[in-house]
């Protein structure tokens, strides 16, 4: 991270100063200390333990330390569960990239009124993420969805999208979709602004079409602002946690057990504390890695100068 | 990061659109897409609102047209909800004025201060944001059972604090930037420590953007669910775990889900339409390069 | 919130709330201004089930009587498992008063999460000789006592497993009867799955559901519990229990079976939507209740004999004071309160409450009557189902601590046959090769 800080005047600060600047500085990163760096370390102590409350002392337990990992490794629902949460994320952000650059580039004209109606399509990623879930278990469940008894009484009925192996998953990937599209246009509107005239006005003298316009002009001014958005989704869309404990609990069977969910399940519907932990910081660790190499790909220049 | 997201007062720049663009075909289309993505939108947060007003026997009555009653609202202000709501205001409230208090010189010093560890700290925070809630979860759980935190307002205004503060620290980063050094200067030739000037001459000029900064952090708190659903039971619960409450014998009781919905999402909507220019580089805190 | 209205709903509760003291201590009400609870805030919990719905009604009965504020909250069956293992866990003083769920038993009591009763069963000052603690079915005390002997849980309900046909008119037209063997099972739901009626029926609680079936070709969750905890999901026995009760709910179930609630089994047979159910018996009777469109075409019986026998399952849940709770004086008062003979009598003729743990209750005419359903002698199969689980121990497999676990994966090995990702041996492996892991991880030798 290389902001651009005002040089200060003073260019050797004295002892004083750094004083001064200590004490603004350290309240809040001892806390953060306690609050996020305790809290991982604890965490991965605790993975290396057959830690549950059922068996006294087993949270302090080292016996077996690389137990829980070797346990997940060869657990079909832990593997089961990650290629779920495989398919959900790349499926949402796919789908939530191209729903959002759809709608960035409708919204993207000189209007008040336009902008007015930004803010009306950023409701859904502002809503709290369990009335987000509410309310598509309304929409999903045939008995009282307004969509089901719509497509029942065209005389086309459709059997419950949520309770169907093969449609859970992007029944849920839909309602995702819906809830986080507004991110993404979000970005990519930001993006759009700042595009500058000059390149577009001399492809239109060369007679480019407005495809090639996009194509080749705009889109590679707002890439990098893309790759952000997408990153950010693949990163959040493994915390998806309301719209799948509503929705299915991870079922019909296993069809929507993402990794978070079945960390949470093993941690706190059965206890096992030490299991989950290893969970968690596998989790952890490939969010992690995740970001990282996409980082490193994109490099320095991702996004912005 | 590019754009009007950081810049607290720049104008919407919008670019010329060359006039060929617009056929009159094109824009037709355009507006209809336009109005089909709004009711992909709007509808199902519009049902919601409808099955709130419905009376209770007509809940998932097929009419369009019913009389609406406020039953459901009324029965929720009856009940425990309400007791809910207080937790998640005073929960979200508490954690957002310490977030505040305690991150807001830190921004300032990571601003003004070119030091080493100064990438690190950033690193650092960028990297809680994007750890899965449940690697907290767990190891609060059980710090918090040892110490008698579960179920209390505080506790949960503990945890609240992992993702505001790294708030904080991100977003008053960029509005302190906005502030002219000079003037800190001119101050602190008159003979004002550091900190005072901050006091008399930053802070205030940088007011619009703490509130911002506060309403962010107490919409992110305010939507959580994983945390106050393990960490709560009964004394401490929110309002968004008060809802999941009324899946029950009798049927899910959608009118009072529905009512409790809306009244969570009110607060929300109305948040989000002050701060609507700061939601993005919110939400990405400090992970995007400029 | 205060106002008016409750402040005169009180007013006109004092009267009956004397009454209620009478009938509940046999005593003299206790002098004005005794009230040794006085102000203190008790936090109850249970499932939604009947019992704790209707005795919510009572609550202002007691708050008046002992000067208490109840805190009362009834969540789901899933949510309040999952919230109270994790409370539990802790030790924690969130609740004074809990159910102790049935499978829970084991897990909870072994741990020592809740607290002995006796002290307060033995204590004349906190509970009366009348009150009568040997009234209560002696199967479900006997699951509620810790192996110290002492009892943990004041069992409120003892539920049966039994089958309904909520349109027997439809089966009559078919020139069928009431099903006597899975077989007949088989002819009833596909002989009524037509014209808008699901020919099947059964909730998403697979684990409770499909135990019967499992033992009625012949199997168990475990090889031979409690003792040998072997799971023994992928036996040829289980394989073909799993394809049978699968294909009953994949091809005859209405759309959407998958995520049916109990509550919503109640609801579809009461719209008639439904014909045969089978399920715990609280949750069929209400079809037969003035509301319901298959009031008069309900009929009943004992849950169907498989290959190997008849093995209908049965609950028993009961109200037991968490040991971290503050004030468990006062949490038993509430128990006390909840469960008295007055006050389980009162449910039945009341509320109509199907299902009673006090044997001076069943044994009454009042409930005698109010199993009389549409002409079926409900009481008869409740009390053959509950001799039948008491002449042997084939239900141990539900208080072992580690059932809730295999539960939950009893259910999804279902749900994965019914929405065809797999067969039913292969589904049944994975369930089998999973429940070894966690019992594993649960320190479980095997």
């Amino acid at each position: 991270m290389q902001r651009s800080v005002p040089r200060p005047a003073v260019s050797s600060i004295d002892r004083q100063e750094q004083l001064a600047y200590l004490s603004g500085l350290l309240p809040a990163v001892l806390l953060l200390m306690v609050l996020t760096l305790a809290p991982a370390i604890y965490l991965f102590v605790v993975s290396l333990t057959p830690g549950t409350p059922t068996i006294p002392g087993s949270l302090t337990d080292f016996s077996d330390p690389t137990q829980n990992y070797v346990g997940a490794l060869q657990d079909q629902q832990f593997l089961d569960s990650v290629w779920v949460q495989i398919k959900l994320s790349v499926s949402t952000v796919i789908a939530q990239v191209l729903l959002g650059l759809g709608v960035a580039l409708l919204l993207h004209r000189r209007s008040r009124f336009l902008q007015a109606l930004r803010t009306v399509f950023l409701i859904p990623m502002v809503l709290p993420p369990i009335v987000a879930a509410l309310i598509w278990k309304i929409l999903y469940t045939p008995d009282i969805s307004p969509l089901h008894r719509l497509l029942a009484a065209l005389g086309a009925p459709v059997s419950s999208l949520i309770t169907n192996a093969d449609t859970a998953l992007w029944a849920i990937a839909f309602a995702d979709t819906w809830e986080w599209f507004p991110f993404t246009m979000l970005i990519i509107l930001a993006a759009l602004q700042v595009v500058p005239d000059e390149p577009i006005e001399a492809a239109k003298v060369d007679g480019a079409g407005p495809l090639q316009l996009f194509w080749y002009v705009i889109l590679p001014f707002i890439r990098p602002a893309i790759v952000v958005a997408a990153l950010f989704r693949l990163i959040d869309s493994i915390k998806a946690f309301p719209l799948i404990y509503v929705l299915t609990s991870g079922g019909p069977g296993t069809a929507t057990q993402v990794t978070n969910y079945y960390a949470f399940t093993q941690a706190f519907n059965y206890a096992y504390w030490g299991y989950a932990s290893a969970i968690a910081v596998m989790l952890t660790a490939g969010v992690f890695v995740l970001s990282w190499v996409i980082g490193r790909r994109q490099g320095a220049s991702a996004y912005g100068r | 990061m590019a754009g009007e997201q950081l810049g607290p007062a720049l104008p919407f720049e919008l670019q010329p659109e060359p006039s060929s663009w617009r056929a009159t075909v094109a824009a037709a289309l355009t507006n209809a897409a336009l109005l089909l993505a709004l009711a992909f939108v709007l509808f199902p947060i519009v049902w919601l609102v409808q099955i709130s007003l419905r009376p209770d026997n007509d809940a998932l009555g097929y009419q369009l047209l019913f009389r609406p009653t406020l039953d459901h609202y009324r029965a929720l202000f009856e009940s425990q909800f309400l007791r809910s709501f207080l937790n998640s205001v005073i929960s979200s409230g508490l954690s957002t004025f310490v977030a505040l208090v305690v991150g807001t010189p830190a921004a300032y010093v990571m601003c003004r201060w070119r030091f080493r560890a100064r990438g690190a700290i950033a690193m650092w925070i960028l990297s809680t944001r994007m750890a899965p809630q449940i690697a907290f979860t767990i190891p609060f759980f059980l710090a918090f059972r040892q110490i008698g935190l579960l179920d209390t307002v505080w506790g949960l205004s503990i945890i609240y604090l992992t993702f505001n503060l790294a708030l904080v620290i991100w977003m008053m980063q960029s509005f302190f930037e906005s502030v002219p050094i000079s003037l800190e200067e001119a101050a602190r030739i008159d003979g004002c420590g550091m900190w005072s000037a901050f006091l008399r001459i930053t802070l205030p000029l940088t007011a619009p953007g703490m509130a911002a900064t506060a309403v962010l952090c107490f919409i992110f708190s305010w939507n959580d669910f994983f945390y106050a659903l393990i960490l709560t039971r009964t004394n401490a619960m929110t309002a968004p775990v008060a809802i999941i409450n009324f899946m029950q014998y009798e049927g899910w009781e959608w009118g009072k889900m529905a009512a409790g919905g809306t009244l969570v999402m009110l607060p929300v909507i109305v948040f989000t339409v002050l701060v609507r220019k700061w939601l993005v580089s919110g939400m990405i805190a400090g992970s995007v390069k400029d | 919130m205060p106002s008016f209205r409750n402040v005169s709903r009180r007013h006109v509760l004092k009267g009956t709330a004397a009454l209620g003291a009478l009938a509940l201590t046999g005593k003299a009400p206790a002098r004005a201004g005794s009230k040794p609870f006085q102000g203190v805030e008790l936090n109850v919990s249970c499932w939604s089930a009947p019992f704790p719905k209707l005795l919510q009604t009572y609550l202002p009965e007691f708050e008046e009587l002992t000067g208490m504020k109840v805190n009362y909250d009834t969540p789901g069956f899933l949510i309040y498992n999952q919230r109270v293992d994790l409370e539990l866990s802790t030790k924690g003083s969130s609740f004074d008063v809990l159910n102790i769920t049935f499978i829970y038993v084991d897990r909870w009591l072994r741990a020592g999460w809740f607290a002995p009763l006796d002290s307060f069963i033995k204590d004349e000052n906190a509970t009366p000789k009348d009150w009568d603690t040997d009234d209560f079915l002696p199967a479900a005390r006997k699951i509620m006592s810790g192996k110290d002997g002492s009892l943990y849980g004041i069992p409120w309900t003892c539920d049966c497993y039994m089958a309904a046909a909520g349109r027997y008119d439809l089966v009559e037209k078919a020139g069928l009867k009431m099903p006597e063997t899975f077989d007949d099972i088989e002819k009833v739901a596909a002989a009524t799955n037509k014209d808008g009626v699901a020919g099947f029926l059964g909730d998403n609680r697979h684990g409770w559901n499909f135990p019967p079936y499992l033992q009625g070709f012949g199997g168990n969750v475990f090889r031979n519990p409690p003792d040998d905890l072997m799971p023994a999901l992928d036996t040829q026995e289980a394989i073909a229990a799993a394809d049978f009760y699968s294909h009953l709910l994949r091809d005859y179930g209405p759309n959407g079976v998958l995520s049916y609630s109990y509550d919503q089994v109640t609801a579809a047979l009461k719209q008639g939507r439904a014909n045969y159910a089978t399920e715990g018996h609280i949750f069929l009777m209400p079809a037969a209740d003035p509301d319901s469109k298959s009031a008069k075409t309900v009929r009943y019986s004992m849950f169907p004999k498989g290959p190997a026998g008849q093995f209908p399952g049965f609950a028993t849940h009961a109200w037991g004071i968490p040991v971290g709770a503050k004030n468990k004086a006062a949490s038993w008062e509430f128990i006390k309160w909840a469960m008295s003979k007055s006050m389980m009598m009162r449910a039945v003729t009341e509320k109509g409450y199907s299902s009673p743990s006090r044997r001076s209750v069943i044994e009454s005419p009042e409930f005698k009557k109010r199993l009389m359903l549409n002409g079926n002698d409900v009481a008869e199969i409740y009390l053959k189902t509950i001799e039948l689980v008491g002449k042997s121990n084939y239900m141990d497999y539900r208080i072992v601590s580690v059932f809730p676990q295999v539960d939950t994966l009893i259910g999804q090995a279902m749900e994965r046959i019914v929405s065809k990702q797999m067969s039913a041996a292969e589904s049944m492996k994975q369930a089998q090769s999973s429940a070894i892991a966690n019992l594993k991880r649960a320190g479980i030798r095997l």
